[in-house]
Protein backbone atom coordinates (compact mmCIF):
# COMPACT_ATOMS: atom_id res chain seq x y z
CA UNK A 1 0.00 0.00 0.00
CA UNK A 2 1.32 3.79 -0.79
CA UNK A 3 1.72 5.54 1.74
CA UNK A 4 3.12 9.15 1.43
CA UNK A 5 4.91 10.52 4.23
CA UNK A 6 6.68 13.51 5.33
CA UNK A 7 8.16 15.13 8.56
CA UNK A 8 7.77 18.06 10.41
CA UNK A 9 9.93 18.86 13.56
CA UNK A 10 9.86 15.87 15.06
CA UNK A 11 6.04 14.30 13.96
CA UNK A 12 5.98 12.23 10.99
CA UNK A 13 2.79 12.75 8.86
CA UNK A 14 1.50 9.89 6.78
CA UNK A 15 -1.27 10.27 4.23
CA UNK A 16 -3.72 6.99 4.12
CA UNK A 17 -4.69 6.35 0.48
CA UNK A 18 -8.62 5.32 -0.85
CA UNK A 19 -9.92 2.29 1.58
CA UNK A 20 -8.51 0.24 4.26
CA UNK A 21 -10.17 -2.74 4.55
CA UNK A 22 -9.96 -6.10 5.91
CA UNK A 23 -8.08 -7.20 2.77
CA UNK A 24 -4.92 -4.87 3.23
CA UNK A 25 -5.33 -3.66 6.66
CA UNK A 26 -1.53 -6.11 6.91
CA UNK A 27 -0.18 -3.79 4.03
CA UNK A 28 -1.28 -0.76 5.82
CA UNK A 29 0.05 -2.09 8.81
CA UNK A 30 3.36 -2.84 7.50
CA UNK A 31 3.85 0.15 5.95
CA UNK A 32 3.06 2.41 9.09
CA UNK A 33 5.36 0.28 10.97
CA UNK A 34 8.30 0.41 8.15
CA UNK A 35 8.02 4.45 8.15
CA UNK A 36 8.00 5.06 11.67
CA UNK A 37 11.83 5.73 13.11
CA UNK A 38 12.51 5.25 16.56
CA UNK A 39 12.82 9.19 16.60
CA UNK A 40 9.64 10.12 15.76
CA UNK A 41 8.04 11.98 18.41
CA UNK A 42 4.52 11.63 16.86
CA UNK A 43 2.15 10.04 13.85
CA UNK A 44 0.11 12.13 12.15
CA UNK A 45 -2.22 10.31 10.17
CA UNK A 46 -3.99 12.33 7.42
CA UNK A 47 -6.85 10.56 6.51
CA UNK A 48 -8.39 13.17 4.07
CA UNK A 49 -8.05 11.04 0.67
CA UNK A 50 -9.33 7.75 2.21
CA UNK A 51 -12.75 7.23 1.64
CA UNK A 52 -13.54 3.76 3.70
CA UNK A 53 -12.25 2.14 7.07
CA UNK A 54 -13.16 -1.10 8.11
CA UNK A 55 -12.99 -2.01 11.82
CA UNK A 56 -9.66 -4.19 10.78
CA UNK A 57 -7.85 -0.71 9.69
CA UNK A 58 -9.49 1.05 13.06
CA UNK A 59 -7.33 -1.75 14.92
CA UNK A 60 -4.85 -0.93 13.20
CA UNK A 61 -4.51 2.68 14.02
CA UNK A 62 -4.82 1.20 17.32
CA UNK A 63 -1.85 -0.84 17.22
CA UNK A 64 0.04 1.76 15.70
CA UNK A 65 -0.73 4.10 18.57
CA UNK A 66 0.51 1.08 21.02
CA UNK A 67 3.74 0.78 19.67
CA UNK A 68 4.32 4.34 19.36
CA UNK A 69 3.46 4.77 23.09
CA UNK A 70 5.95 2.57 23.69
CA UNK A 71 8.50 4.58 22.40
CA UNK A 72 6.75 7.61 24.31
CA UNK A 73 5.36 8.69 20.64
CA UNK A 74 1.61 10.32 20.54
CA UNK A 75 -0.74 9.64 17.77
CA UNK A 76 -3.55 11.98 15.92
CA UNK A 77 -5.40 11.85 12.88
CA UNK A 78 -6.86 14.92 10.49
CA UNK A 79 -8.92 15.69 7.77
CA UNK A 80 -11.54 13.25 8.13
CA UNK A 81 -14.20 13.16 5.52
CA UNK A 82 -17.93 12.80 7.02
CA UNK A 83 -17.81 9.29 6.38
CA UNK A 84 -14.89 8.17 7.95
CA UNK A 85 -15.82 10.30 10.38
CA UNK A 86 -18.58 8.79 11.01
CA UNK A 87 -16.86 5.43 11.31
CA UNK A 88 -15.25 7.02 14.21
CA UNK A 89 -17.69 8.53 15.88
CA UNK A 90 -20.16 5.43 16.09
CA UNK A 91 -16.97 3.12 17.21
CA UNK A 92 -16.28 5.26 19.96
CA UNK A 93 -12.89 5.75 18.31
CA UNK A 94 -13.06 9.46 18.58
CA UNK A 95 -12.80 9.27 22.26
CA UNK A 96 -9.50 6.64 22.16
CA UNK A 97 -7.84 8.81 19.34
CA UNK A 98 -7.72 12.59 19.13
CA UNK A 99 -9.32 14.22 16.00
CA UNK A 100 -7.95 17.35 14.59
CA UNK A 101 -9.66 19.36 11.12
CA UNK A 102 -6.39 19.96 9.46
CA UNK A 103 -2.66 19.06 9.89
CA UNK A 104 -1.71 22.71 11.03
CA UNK A 105 -4.02 22.53 13.85
CA UNK A 106 -2.89 19.01 14.60
CA UNK A 107 0.61 19.57 14.65
CA UNK A 108 0.03 22.46 16.90
CA UNK A 109 -1.71 20.20 19.00
CA UNK A 110 0.95 17.91 19.25
CA UNK A 111 3.50 20.12 20.14
CA UNK A 112 1.67 21.50 22.89
CA UNK B 1 21.89 -39.27 10.96
CA UNK B 2 19.10 -40.10 7.78
CA UNK B 3 18.96 -43.65 6.09
CA UNK B 4 20.27 -45.00 3.49
CA UNK B 5 18.76 -43.63 0.07
CA UNK B 6 17.24 -47.54 -1.07
CA UNK B 7 17.73 -47.62 -5.01
CA UNK B 8 16.86 -50.70 -7.02
CA UNK B 9 19.07 -51.56 -9.69
CA UNK B 10 17.46 -53.30 -12.64
CA UNK B 11 19.44 -55.15 -15.31
CA UNK B 12 19.86 -58.58 -16.85
CA UNK B 13 23.64 -58.33 -17.09
CA UNK B 14 25.06 -60.29 -14.13
CA UNK B 15 28.63 -58.18 -13.90
CA UNK B 16 26.36 -54.68 -13.30
CA UNK B 17 25.86 -56.16 -9.70
CA UNK B 18 29.76 -55.76 -8.31
CA UNK B 19 30.85 -53.27 -10.37
CA UNK B 20 27.85 -50.78 -8.89
CA UNK B 21 28.68 -52.19 -5.49
CA UNK B 22 32.98 -51.54 -5.90
CA UNK B 23 32.66 -47.67 -7.52
CA UNK B 24 29.80 -46.86 -5.32
CA UNK B 25 31.12 -48.50 -2.43
CA UNK B 26 32.32 -45.03 -0.04
CA UNK B 27 28.66 -44.20 -0.62
CA UNK B 28 27.32 -47.10 0.81
CA UNK B 29 29.77 -47.09 3.45
CA UNK B 30 28.91 -43.47 4.42
CA UNK B 31 25.37 -44.87 4.51
CA UNK B 32 24.38 -42.71 1.76
CA UNK B 33 23.24 -45.23 -0.72
CA UNK B 34 21.84 -49.30 -0.53
CA UNK B 35 21.89 -51.37 -3.59
CA UNK B 36 19.13 -53.86 -4.38
CA UNK B 37 19.10 -55.66 -7.55
CA UNK B 38 16.90 -57.41 -9.72
CA UNK B 39 17.37 -58.81 -13.12
CA UNK B 40 14.57 -58.16 -15.18
CA UNK B 41 11.01 -56.07 -14.56
CA UNK B 42 9.22 -59.06 -13.19
CA UNK B 43 11.30 -59.01 -10.71
CA UNK B 44 11.67 -55.42 -9.58
CA UNK B 45 8.06 -55.37 -9.56
CA UNK B 46 8.42 -57.94 -6.89
CA UNK B 47 11.23 -56.06 -5.27
CA UNK B 48 9.03 -53.18 -5.21
CA UNK B 49 6.22 -54.84 -3.77
CA UNK B 50 8.60 -56.89 -0.65
CA UNK B 51 9.93 -53.25 0.16
CA UNK B 52 7.84 -49.93 0.31
CA UNK B 53 11.06 -47.91 1.37
CA UNK B 54 12.69 -48.12 -2.22
CA UNK B 55 13.08 -44.47 -2.98
CA UNK B 56 14.39 -45.09 -6.62
CA UNK B 57 14.60 -47.79 -9.47
CA UNK B 58 18.08 -47.21 -11.92
CA UNK B 59 16.72 -49.87 -15.07
CA UNK B 60 18.21 -50.84 -18.29
CA UNK B 61 15.62 -51.20 -21.02
CA UNK B 62 16.27 -54.67 -22.95
CA UNK B 63 15.86 -57.53 -20.85
CA UNK B 64 13.96 -60.33 -21.05
CA UNK B 65 10.46 -61.18 -19.46
CA UNK B 66 10.02 -57.66 -18.91
CA UNK B 67 11.93 -54.78 -20.12
CA UNK B 68 12.33 -51.26 -18.94
CA UNK B 69 9.91 -49.30 -20.87
CA UNK B 70 7.42 -51.75 -19.82
CA UNK B 71 8.62 -51.56 -15.95
CA UNK B 72 8.13 -48.04 -16.25
CA UNK B 73 4.34 -47.96 -16.94
CA UNK B 74 3.90 -50.54 -13.93
CA UNK B 75 5.80 -48.52 -11.45
CA UNK B 76 3.25 -45.82 -10.26
CA UNK B 77 0.41 -48.87 -9.74
CA UNK B 78 2.47 -49.51 -6.88
CA UNK B 79 3.93 -46.54 -5.62
CA UNK B 80 3.41 -43.29 -7.44
CA UNK B 81 6.23 -41.39 -5.77
CA UNK B 82 9.22 -43.93 -6.89
CA UNK B 83 11.57 -41.83 -9.07
CA UNK B 84 13.21 -43.76 -12.32
CA UNK B 85 16.60 -43.31 -14.08
CA UNK B 86 16.80 -45.17 -17.49
CA UNK B 87 19.93 -46.69 -18.93
CA UNK B 88 20.25 -46.50 -22.47
CA UNK B 89 22.98 -47.53 -25.47
CA UNK B 90 24.72 -44.19 -26.51
CA UNK B 91 22.13 -42.71 -28.64
CA UNK B 92 19.52 -44.61 -28.45
CA UNK B 93 17.00 -41.06 -28.78
CA UNK B 94 13.92 -43.52 -29.54
CA UNK B 95 13.58 -45.51 -26.47
CA UNK B 96 14.87 -42.64 -24.34
CA UNK B 97 12.24 -40.72 -25.53
CA UNK B 98 9.86 -43.47 -24.98
CA UNK B 99 10.93 -43.60 -21.21
CA UNK B 100 11.22 -39.61 -20.68
CA UNK B 101 7.18 -39.94 -21.74
CA UNK B 102 6.59 -43.07 -19.23
CA UNK B 103 7.29 -41.00 -16.69
CA UNK B 104 10.95 -41.79 -16.47
CA UNK B 105 12.61 -38.75 -14.48
CA UNK B 106 16.11 -39.07 -16.06
CA UNK B 107 18.81 -41.30 -18.13
CA UNK B 108 22.29 -42.51 -18.54
CA UNK B 109 23.97 -43.56 -21.44
CA UNK B 110 25.89 -47.15 -21.48
CA UNK B 111 29.18 -47.31 -20.74
CA UNK B 112 28.19 -46.61 -17.67
CA UNK B 113 29.98 -43.42 -16.22
CA UNK B 114 29.83 -43.63 -12.58
CA UNK B 115 30.57 -39.95 -11.44
CA UNK B 116 27.78 -39.15 -14.05
CA UNK B 117 25.73 -41.64 -12.87
CA UNK B 118 26.51 -40.51 -8.87
CA UNK B 119 25.67 -36.84 -9.82
CA UNK B 120 21.92 -38.15 -11.35
CA UNK B 121 21.28 -40.19 -8.47
CA UNK B 122 21.95 -37.75 -6.32
CA UNK B 123 19.63 -35.18 -8.22
CA UNK B 124 16.95 -37.66 -8.38
CA UNK B 125 17.21 -37.69 -4.92
CA UNK B 126 16.99 -34.20 -3.83
CA UNK B 127 14.00 -33.73 -6.51
CA UNK B 128 12.29 -36.78 -4.27
CA UNK B 129 13.07 -35.22 -0.88
CA UNK B 130 11.50 -31.90 -2.18
CA UNK B 131 8.59 -33.52 -3.75
CA UNK B 132 8.04 -35.56 -0.45
CA UNK B 133 8.30 -31.78 1.21
CA UNK B 134 5.73 -30.77 -0.68
CA UNK B 135 3.14 -33.51 -0.63
CA UNK B 136 3.30 -33.06 3.49
CA UNK B 137 2.42 -29.57 2.63
CA UNK B 138 -0.05 -30.37 0.77
CA UNK B 139 -1.73 -33.03 3.68
CA UNK B 140 -1.21 -29.92 6.14
CA UNK B 141 -2.72 -27.69 4.24
CA UNK B 142 -5.82 -29.59 3.77
CA UNK B 143 -5.92 -30.47 7.20
CA UNK B 144 -5.54 -27.20 8.18
CA UNK B 145 -8.72 -26.45 5.86
CA UNK B 146 -10.77 -29.45 7.63
CA UNK B 147 -10.41 -27.78 10.75
CA UNK B 148 -11.34 -24.39 8.98
CA UNK B 149 -14.57 -26.08 8.14
CA UNK B 150 -15.15 -27.38 11.60
CA UNK B 151 -14.50 -23.86 13.20
CA UNK B 152 -16.96 -22.25 10.70
CA UNK B 153 -19.67 -25.48 11.43
CA UNK B 154 -19.16 -24.40 15.42
CA UNK B 155 -19.49 -20.33 14.85
CA UNK B 156 -23.02 -21.38 12.99
CA UNK B 157 -23.76 -24.08 15.40
CA UNK B 158 -23.72 -21.55 18.10
CA UNK B 159 -26.30 -19.00 16.43
CA UNK B 160 -29.93 -18.99 17.83
CA UNK B 161 -31.92 -20.69 15.08
CA UNK B 162 -35.08 -20.69 17.62
CA UNK B 163 -36.09 -17.17 18.94
CA UNK B 164 -38.33 -17.31 21.91
CA UNK B 165 -42.06 -16.70 21.03
CA UNK B 166 -44.67 -14.82 22.44
CA UNK B 167 -48.34 -13.07 21.55
CA UNK B 168 -47.48 -10.27 22.24
CA UNK B 169 -43.62 -9.74 19.67
CA UNK B 170 -41.84 -11.79 17.25
CA UNK B 171 -37.91 -12.05 16.84
CA UNK B 172 -35.82 -13.49 14.13
CA UNK B 173 -32.14 -13.07 13.26
CA UNK B 174 -29.35 -14.61 10.90
CA UNK B 175 -25.81 -14.19 9.59
CA UNK B 176 -24.44 -15.19 6.53
CA UNK B 177 -20.34 -15.07 7.16
CA UNK B 178 -17.72 -13.65 3.56
CA UNK B 179 -15.34 -16.16 4.35
CA UNK B 180 -15.33 -19.72 6.36
CA UNK B 181 -15.06 -18.03 9.50
CA UNK B 182 -15.89 -14.68 10.36
CA UNK B 183 -16.32 -12.29 13.01
CA UNK B 184 -19.71 -11.26 13.85
CA UNK B 185 -22.44 -12.96 16.01
CA UNK B 186 -26.08 -12.34 17.35
CA UNK B 187 -27.66 -14.56 20.53
CA UNK B 188 -31.01 -13.94 21.96
CA UNK B 189 -31.73 -14.88 25.25
CA UNK B 190 -34.59 -15.28 27.66
CA UNK B 191 -33.69 -14.01 30.77
CA UNK B 192 -35.89 -13.14 34.23
CA UNK B 193 -39.05 -12.08 34.74
CA UNK B 194 -40.12 -12.79 30.81
CA UNK B 195 -37.53 -10.23 29.56
CA UNK B 196 -35.46 -11.24 26.61
CA UNK B 197 -31.63 -9.95 25.79
CA UNK B 198 -30.33 -8.85 21.97
CA UNK B 199 -27.13 -9.08 20.71
CA UNK B 200 -25.09 -8.67 17.69
CA UNK B 201 -21.82 -7.47 17.65
CA UNK B 202 -19.00 -7.25 14.83
CA UNK B 203 -15.08 -8.01 16.11
CA UNK B 204 -12.67 -6.18 14.28
CA UNK B 205 -10.85 -8.09 11.15
CA UNK B 206 -11.79 -11.65 10.16
CA UNK B 207 -10.39 -15.20 10.21
CA UNK B 208 -9.38 -17.55 13.24
CA UNK B 209 -8.32 -14.85 15.58
CA UNK B 210 -11.38 -12.91 15.01
CA UNK B 211 -13.87 -16.09 15.59
CA UNK B 212 -11.55 -17.03 18.92
CA UNK B 213 -11.96 -13.80 20.13
CA UNK B 214 -16.21 -13.36 18.91
CA UNK B 215 -16.55 -17.19 21.04
CA UNK B 216 -15.08 -15.89 24.04
CA UNK B 217 -17.35 -12.81 23.74
CA UNK B 218 -20.37 -14.28 23.23
CA UNK B 219 -19.27 -16.56 26.34
CA UNK B 220 -19.07 -13.23 28.40
CA UNK B 221 -21.81 -11.41 27.07
CA UNK B 222 -24.06 -14.65 27.79
CA UNK B 223 -22.85 -14.79 31.46
CA UNK B 224 -23.06 -10.82 31.80
CA UNK B 225 -26.46 -10.80 30.47
CA UNK B 226 -28.03 -13.36 32.76
CA UNK B 227 -25.79 -11.59 35.97
CA UNK B 228 -26.88 -7.85 35.62
CA UNK B 229 -30.30 -6.14 35.30
CA UNK B 230 -29.00 -3.23 32.96
CA UNK B 231 -27.52 -3.72 29.17
CA UNK B 232 -25.04 -1.03 30.26
CA UNK B 233 -23.28 -3.17 33.27
CA UNK B 234 -23.55 -5.52 30.54
CA UNK B 235 -21.44 -4.33 28.43
CA UNK B 236 -19.37 -2.93 31.43
CA UNK B 237 -19.09 -6.22 32.55
CA UNK B 238 -18.07 -7.75 28.99
CA UNK B 239 -15.78 -4.83 28.32
CA UNK B 240 -13.32 -5.20 30.99
CA UNK B 241 -13.26 -8.67 30.62
CA UNK B 242 -11.71 -8.70 27.14
CA UNK B 243 -9.76 -5.62 27.96
CA UNK B 244 -7.77 -8.33 30.43
CA UNK B 245 -4.56 -9.87 27.95
CA UNK B 246 -5.91 -8.13 25.06
CA UNK B 247 -2.38 -7.37 23.51
CA UNK B 248 -3.68 -7.99 19.95
CA UNK B 249 -5.59 -5.06 20.82
CA UNK B 250 -8.62 -6.97 19.24
CA UNK B 251 -12.10 -5.20 19.66
CA UNK B 252 -16.18 -6.17 19.19
CA UNK B 253 -18.65 -3.32 18.41
CA UNK B 254 -21.73 -4.54 20.92
CA UNK B 255 -25.29 -3.45 20.85
CA UNK B 256 -27.15 -5.11 23.80
CA UNK B 257 -30.45 -4.44 24.78
CA UNK B 258 -33.18 -5.96 26.81
CA UNK B 259 -36.91 -5.96 25.62
CA UNK B 260 -39.97 -6.83 28.31
CA UNK B 261 -42.64 -7.75 26.48
CA UNK B 262 -44.79 -7.26 29.39
CA UNK B 263 -44.14 -3.11 28.94
CA UNK B 264 -42.88 -2.96 24.65
CA UNK B 265 -39.35 -1.06 26.74
CA UNK B 266 -36.43 -1.58 24.77
CA UNK B 267 -33.61 -0.39 26.70
CA UNK B 268 -29.98 -0.27 24.73
CA UNK B 269 -26.43 0.18 25.35
CA UNK B 270 -24.26 0.48 22.53
CA UNK B 271 -20.36 -0.21 22.60
CA UNK B 272 -19.67 1.08 19.27
CA UNK B 273 -22.03 -0.70 17.06
CA UNK B 274 -24.04 0.98 14.46
CA UNK B 275 -27.81 2.18 15.73
CA UNK B 276 -30.01 -0.02 15.34
CA UNK B 277 -33.28 1.04 12.46
CA UNK B 278 -36.59 2.00 14.75
CA UNK B 279 -39.27 1.35 11.81
CA UNK B 280 -43.25 2.47 12.19
CA UNK B 281 -46.24 0.45 10.86
CA UNK B 282 -46.62 2.84 8.32
CA UNK B 283 -43.15 2.13 6.72
CA UNK B 284 -41.14 5.45 8.63
CA UNK B 285 -38.28 4.80 10.50
CA UNK B 286 -35.19 6.63 12.32
CA UNK B 287 -32.19 5.31 14.00
CA UNK B 288 -31.84 5.03 17.42
CA UNK B 289 -29.46 7.26 19.01
CA UNK B 290 -25.86 6.41 20.05
CA UNK B 291 -25.38 5.91 23.27
CA UNK B 292 -21.38 7.44 23.65
CA UNK B 293 -20.17 3.90 24.06
CA UNK B 294 -16.45 2.79 23.04
CA UNK B 295 -16.09 -0.87 21.28
CA UNK B 296 -15.17 -3.59 23.85
CA UNK B 297 -12.03 -4.65 24.56
CA UNK B 298 -10.08 -1.57 23.98
CA UNK B 299 -10.32 1.15 27.56
CA UNK B 300 -10.63 -0.71 30.72
CA UNK B 301 -13.30 0.58 33.76
CA UNK B 302 -15.62 2.47 31.02
CA UNK B 303 -19.06 3.57 32.37
CA UNK B 304 -21.54 2.35 29.11
CA UNK B 305 -24.75 4.60 29.21
CA UNK B 306 -27.95 3.37 27.90
CA UNK B 307 -31.40 4.77 26.88
CA UNK B 308 -34.49 3.48 26.58
CA UNK B 309 -37.59 3.60 24.62
CA UNK B 310 -41.22 1.86 24.56
CA UNK B 311 -42.04 0.23 20.84
CA UNK B 312 -45.64 1.10 20.17
CA UNK B 313 -47.90 -1.69 18.38
CA UNK B 314 -46.94 -2.08 15.37
CA UNK B 315 -43.21 -0.99 15.90
CA UNK B 316 -40.07 -2.96 14.52
CA UNK B 317 -36.35 -2.48 15.43
CA UNK B 318 -33.98 -3.76 13.25
CA UNK B 319 -30.30 -4.75 15.06
CA UNK B 320 -27.74 -5.17 12.32
CA UNK B 321 -24.28 -5.16 11.13
CA UNK B 322 -22.03 -2.83 8.86
CA UNK B 323 -21.93 -5.95 6.53
CA UNK B 324 -25.22 -4.81 5.55
CA UNK B 325 -25.13 -0.91 5.22
CA UNK B 326 -20.89 -1.21 3.90
CA UNK B 327 -22.26 -3.72 1.60
CA UNK B 328 -20.70 -2.08 -2.35
CA UNK B 329 -22.29 -2.50 -5.55
CA UNK B 330 -20.27 -2.23 -8.91
CA UNK B 331 -20.26 1.78 -8.56
CA UNK B 332 -18.64 1.16 -5.02
CA UNK B 333 -21.87 3.17 -3.60
CA UNK B 334 -22.71 1.79 0.02
CA UNK B 335 -26.23 0.48 0.71
CA UNK B 336 -26.32 2.72 3.62
CA UNK B 337 -28.65 3.10 6.23
CA UNK B 338 -31.03 4.74 3.52
CA UNK B 339 -30.56 1.35 1.36
CA UNK B 340 -32.25 0.00 4.79
CA UNK B 341 -34.95 2.49 5.36
CA UNK B 342 -36.02 2.34 1.62
CA UNK B 343 -36.97 -1.39 1.98
CA UNK B 344 -39.89 -0.10 5.19
CA UNK B 345 -40.79 3.05 3.03
CA UNK B 346 -41.34 1.00 -0.06
CA UNK B 347 -43.32 -1.52 1.84
CA UNK B 348 -44.58 -1.66 5.46
CA UNK B 349 -43.90 -5.04 6.31
CA UNK B 350 -46.56 -7.26 8.25
CA UNK B 351 -44.60 -10.41 8.09
CA UNK B 352 -40.76 -9.55 10.32
CA UNK B 353 -40.05 -13.76 9.55
CA UNK B 354 -40.09 -12.55 5.44
CA UNK B 355 -38.78 -8.56 6.45
CA UNK B 356 -35.82 -10.15 8.06
CA UNK B 357 -35.01 -12.35 4.74
CA UNK B 358 -36.00 -9.04 2.43
CA UNK B 359 -33.38 -7.14 3.82
CA UNK B 360 -30.73 -10.15 3.18
CA UNK B 361 -32.71 -9.97 -0.22
CA UNK B 362 -31.95 -6.31 -1.23
CA UNK B 363 -28.30 -6.21 -0.05
CA UNK B 364 -27.69 -9.00 -1.98
CA UNK B 365 -29.72 -7.75 -4.75
CA UNK B 366 -27.70 -4.36 -4.19
CA UNK B 367 -24.21 -5.90 -4.19
CA UNK B 368 -24.87 -7.25 -7.51
CA UNK B 369 -22.23 -9.46 -8.96
CA UNK B 370 -19.54 -7.86 -5.98
CA UNK B 371 -18.24 -10.47 -3.91
CA UNK B 372 -19.50 -10.07 -0.23
CA UNK B 373 -16.78 -8.19 1.76
CA UNK B 374 -18.23 -8.64 5.22
CA UNK B 375 -20.50 -10.61 7.38
CA UNK B 376 -23.89 -9.36 7.15
CA UNK B 377 -25.98 -10.04 10.41
CA UNK B 378 -29.72 -8.94 10.80
CA UNK B 379 -31.65 -9.43 13.81
CA UNK B 380 -35.58 -7.60 14.37
CA UNK B 381 -37.43 -7.53 16.74
CA UNK B 382 -41.29 -6.93 15.93
CA UNK B 383 -44.31 -5.53 18.54
CA UNK B 384 -47.16 -7.16 17.26
CA UNK B 385 -50.18 -4.11 16.40
CA UNK B 386 -52.70 -6.47 17.79
CA UNK B 387 -52.33 -10.08 19.82
CA UNK B 388 -54.02 -12.49 17.79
Amino acid sequence: MELETRREEGTLIAKAQSRVDGANAREFQEALEAAIDTSDRALLLDLEQLSYISSAGLRVILLTAKTLGKQDAKLAVCSLSDPIREIFEVSGFDKIIPIHPSPTEALAALKS
Amino acid sequence: MPRPAKILVVDDEPDLEPLMLQRMRRHIRAGRYEFLFAHNGVEALERLREDPGIDMVLSDINMPQMDGLTLLEQIPQVDPDIRSVIISAYGDMKNIRTAMNRGAFDFVTKPVDFEDLQVTIDRTLRHLAEWREALASRDKLVALQNELDVASKMQQSILPTEFPKGSSYQIFGSMEPARSVGGDFFDVMSLENGRIGLAVADVSDKGVPAALFMMSTRTLLKGAAIGNQDPGAVLREVNDLLHDDNEAAMFVTVLYAEYDPASGELRYANGGHNPPLLVHADGSSALLPLTDGIALGLVPDLQYKQESLTLAPGDAVVFYTDGVTEAMNIENDEFGTEGLRAIFAASPPSNWKEANSAIFDAVHAFAGDMPQSDDITCVTLWRRESEP
